[in-house]
């Protein structure tokens, strides 16, 4: 019950000041997103707060320790907060955290390395810490395993990359090795109409490619006058006849192999196996029948 | 109970003592366990002679979540002065069976969580006899069991506070600032802490609120040795948790209640939020229905004119 009329006494006062409420609410939506549980504001200072500093000088004058209790007992250090912080932005709030411990641990620690007091636990000095060790242990595992984690995204990355790296490089490759194909051929161009201009002269003088294109000679066959060779055929005619025996069969024929077989004895394929001679799909039924009634007379 | 007695016996005897002679040497004091408040030390002795004696109650209410009884939890580790109590009835828990509580514990001062609806965490500190008590609502909260805070440090070595310079811009935040030295600081040679410094507390003032981070202060364990010089740049800190962050709603000039001192202006309690949020979700269907019944009565207000064309079609 008790909670209940709480709660409606809250609606009440709502209701009351509804239209400045309604503002912060608009405002509180955004800011939780960013913060979790979310700090919200009024927008204005309420006029009713309490406020009695004096009160509350006096109440710390109360409490405060005396003025000549060391800095020993305190060892509280103030520190100097350069610039306003965004509440709302995570990083730079926890670096300015950062700053100020590392500060405070600076300056703590210059005060008590002057009044020759140890500072941090020596290296042999094992005692009962905050965290277990078996917490610890968790600790680190996780550590490990998102390291783990990083490296793989890593090397996956990696051979991502090569991968594209090389695919490219193939493709410099083929593009160089074509140039340099109709480099070559260009060449051969070339050369051949500057033997046609000079009127195939200085064939006589015994050098070897002279020789080779020698047109007199019995034995070889002339590459360029050639019946019933269209005159683009690079090959000379040799790609229709089909009469060069080359290694490589054509790409059709390796399909049909693949799909068909090639080679083997015949006979094992022709002969029945088990499942064959069940099968009597292949066989007219009445035939059957007829015949195995005959046997019977 | 035999060191108990003792200790009563020797109250007396120190009180005799400096009847008689207010100017003896301090040896005899600095040794024993004296049963006055810090506060009442007489400023004739000298500085050698101030003895922190500060204990902490450290209770919750009943039906607090388990994260925010987790926060209690390290609290009470990284608080070797504390004493942690049961539950107390949140209900029932006025001031006054709380203030109880603290005097038979022997405490000069309390941390109590007050966990509402198993979501708000309020927390009240409060310096007990007669001293002041804050009441803050916690935001924020990070147990030292995450996984993420990495840091570990010596269970009950002194941690060094610092605070940022906002805390001497106005009344309250100093009152909270001594406070929070006072509660927070790890009384000097007691018994249970250890005589080095490996943590470090921050409080640091952001948007009105205070926030508390806890690191530990590593070193590379080499330079450990000539941390004089070199091993002050190399020092690093970790972080070890709990994490939490303050938001001050209202001081007392009592030990939970008394006289408010200070109200903080800027408060919305979170039911108030939870209240306006609902509020905004029931509001599309009452706008909804809103812009129907407005549509109506146009409508009605303004008829449509009869079309002179619509029995055109009709031979």
């Amino acid at each position: 019950m008790g909670v209940s009329n709480k709660e409606s006494r809250l609606f009440n006062e709502d209701s009351m000041e509804e239209d400045d409420f309604e503002e912060v609410g608009s405002g509180s939506e955004s800011e939780e997103d960013s913060e979790e549980e979310g700090d919200v504001k009024l927008d204005e200072p309420s006029k009713k707060a309490v406020y009695n500093r004096d009160g509350i000088m006096d109440k710390l004058g109360d409490i405060s320790w005396p003025e000549n209790a060391g800095w020993v007992h305190k060892l509280s250090v103030d520190i100097d907060q350069e610039q306003k912080v965004d509440v709302n932005d995570d990083l730079t709030r926890e670096l300015a955290f950062y700053t100020q411990a590392l500060e405070g641990t600076r300056k703590a620690f210059e005060k008590l390395q002057s009044m020759g007091l140890p500072f941090l636990r020596p290296e042999d000095y094992y005692a009962e810490m905050v965290k277990s060790d078996s917490h610890m242990e968790r600790v680190k595992s996780r550590l490990l395993v998102e390291k783990k984690k990083i490296e793989e995204a890593d090397e996956r990355r990696k051979a991502r990359e090569s991968k594209k790296l090389s695919k490219e490089i193939q493709a410099q490759k083929l593009k160089e090795r074509a140039k340099q194909k109709k480099e070559d051929i260009e060449s051969v161009k070339k050369w051949r109409k500057q033997r046609q201009q000079s009127g195939f002269a200085g064939g006589d003088k015994g050098s070897e490619l002279d020789l080779a294109f020698e047109d007199g000679k019995p034995f070889e066959r002339s590459n360029k006058k050639r019946p019933f060779v269209a005159p683009g055929d690079r090959s000379g005619g040799k790609a229709r006849q089909g009469g060069k025996p080359t290694g490589k069969k054509p790409k059709k024929r390796e399909i049909k192999d693949s799909k068909f077989g090639y080679g083997g004895r015949k006979g094992s394929k022709k002969q029945n196996m088990a499942e064959t001679t069940n099968d009597l799909r292949g066989f007219n039924k009445d035939s059957l029948t007829s015949g195995n009634k005959k046997r019977k007379r | 109970m035999g060191k108990k007695r003792k200790q009563s016996e020797v109250a007396v005897l120190e009180k005799k003592e400096e009847e008689v002679a207010p100017e003896r040497p301090k040896r005899t004091l600095s040794g024993w366990k004296e049963k006055k408040d810090d506060d009442e030390v007489k400023p004739s002795e000298s500085t050698a002679v101030f003895r922190n004696k500060e204990k902490v109650l450290v209770t919750c209410s009943r039906r607090i979540s388990y994260r925010y009884r987790h926060l209690m939890l390290n609290v009470v580790d990284l608080m070797p002065h504390c004493k942690k109590d049961n539950k107390v009835d949140s209900k029932s828990s006025n001031g006054a069976t709380l203030n109880e509580l603290v005097e038979l514990k022997n405490c000069s001062s309390c941390m109590f969580f007050e966990c509402r609806k198993g979501k708000d965490l309020y927390l009240w500190m409060s310096k007990c006899p007669n001293g002041p008590s804050v009441k803050f609502l916690v935001n924020a909260v990070h147990t030292m069991e995450e996984l993420k805070l990495t840091g570990n440090h010596l269970k009950g070595s002194r941690p060094i506070l610092t605070f940022s310079s906002d805390f001497d811009k106005d009344a309250h935040w100093k009152l909270l600032k001594e406070m929070i030295t006072q509660i927070f600081g790890i009384p000097k040679e007691h018994r249970k802490s250890k005589p080095y410094h490996d943590h470090v507390f921050v409080f640091s003032i952001v948007d009105d609120h205070i926030w508390f981070r806890n690191y530990q202060i590593s070193v590379p364990h080499n330079e450990s040795d000539k941390i004089a010089r070199g091993g002050l740049d190399k020092m690093t800190l970790v972080e070890v948790g709990p994490r939490f962050c303050l938001n001050p709603i209202k001081i007392f000039g009592g030990s939970f209640g008394g006289p408010t001192l200070y109200e903080n202006p800027f408060y919305i309690s979170p039911n108030q939020i939870r209240a306006l949020e609902k509020k905004k979700k029931a509001g599309t269907f009452v706008k909804k229905v809103k812009a129907k019944t407005r549509r109506k009565m146009h409508e009605l207000e303004n008829p449509l004119e009869a079309d002179e064309f619509s029995e055109m079609w009709k031979e």
